[in-house]
């Protein structure tokens, strides 16, 4: 089998290929901060106990994706501690804290659910070490959802519409996430992706419809819309994130911290 | 003073909270052996929770069963005395 060489890779593949894993990285920092600062509002210890097994994960998969980009050039320290807001690269779902546990439990499910979707287009990539990670976070990701779907069956059957409400809030923005309709993804194109993000975007809302109806939550979902205006693919975002989401998940260089 | 926000019953894992009996074993080897027992509102829960709070090895496998389809076959008790008929 031939050694795969990023370095073979046409310019704007590889810087695709480099921005769509940062995108996935960055989202799942801010997803781990989340879980880290949501954990006291857990409902029992085995509650906390799982939400910080979450975050563990979580980080560990943003780590994973980090190292990975320095085969792109960039230095880790870089990566991890030395961006400032205008280049974290997260999903703007996850912009807005949650308002209750229902928004806490709606929007954690649609951030793993976009990030497995979106991860899992990279399964068969022709890079082992990604194809590897990619697996590895689909294993651990199993139980994230897993974690959604039992408190998604709390809430069935309740006259408790607020998760529902919150789903059908979220979600915009959510798909927003895998880009327009309308754009060719360079990736697939490249043979660097199973399936246009176009596909991923739809395999994600069937997925969502599905799990809803499973739980039998009744939401109102709202019609794909299109991303922002000021949204672009290199970040998958629109706008920076805000000053304060910025200070919590922002990692302190260790050196400032004693200047 | 903050008057703390009225959780309803929802939020703290429904009204039915069951028991789980947890199994693990390390490789194909080992025996499946009780681990412990976790409290859960759902079999998924169940799962999950069992998964994160018994991460003490890397199981190869990994069940819960609910404690009330555990049928004793001996008297419960210190002794574990044989049931009488």
């Amino acid at each position: 089998m031939d050694r795969f060489d990023l370095a073979t890779l046409a310019p704007e593949a590889r810087d695709r290929l480099k921005s769509d894993v940062l995108a996935l990285a960055d989202s799942k920092l801010v997803l781990a901060n989340w879980y880290t600062t949501c954990v006291h509002n857990g409902r029992s210890l085995p509650d906390f106990a799982a939400i910080l097994g979450m975050a563990t994960a979580t980080f560990g998969h943003t780590r994973g994706l980090y190292l990975y980009l320095v085969n792109f050039g960039i230095p880790y320290t870089d990566l991890e501690r030395r961006r400032d807001a205008t280049a974290i690269n997260s999903m703007n779902l996850l912009d807005k804290p949650p308002e209750s546990w229902e928004d806490f439990v709606a929007s954690v499910y649609l951030a793993e659910q976009a990030m497995w979707t979106f991860a899992s287009g990279f399964l068969s990539h022709p890079d082992r070490a990604l194809s590897g990670l990619v697996q590895k976070i689909g294993q651990e990701s199993y139980f994230h959802l897993k974690y959604c779907e039992g408190w998604r069956g709390i809430f069935a059957g309740t006259e408790n519409a607020e998760l529902g409400q919150a789903v059908a809030r979220r979600l915009p923005q959510a798909a927003a996430w895998f880009g327009d309709n309308g754009q060719n993804d360079i990736l697939y194109d490249a043979g660097l992706r199973a399936l246009p993000a176009a596909k991923l975007r739809e395999a994600f809302l069937n997925e969502v419809s599905s799990g809803l109806q499973a739980s039998q939550i009744d939401a109102k979902l709202p019609d794909p819309a299109p991303p922002a205006a000021d949204w672009t693919i290199e970040r998958r975002r629109a706008g920076n994130i805000p000053d304060r989401l910025f200070g919590i998940v922002q990692l302190k260089d260790p050196a400032a911290a004693y200047n | 003073m903050i008057k703390p926000k009225k959780i309803n019953r929802a939020e703290l894992g429904g009204n039915s909270t069951k028991f789980y009996e947890v199994f693990a074993r390390i490789d194909s080897n080992d025996v499946l052996a009780h681990v412990g027992s976790i409290e859960a509102p759902n079999d998924e829960l169940a799962q999950v929770r069992a998964w994160y709070v018994y991460d003490q090895q890397r199981w190869r496998e990994m069940c819960v069963v609910p404690t009330d389809a555990v049928i004793s076959v001996t008297d419960k008790g210190a002794r574990g005395k044989i049931k009488e008929a």
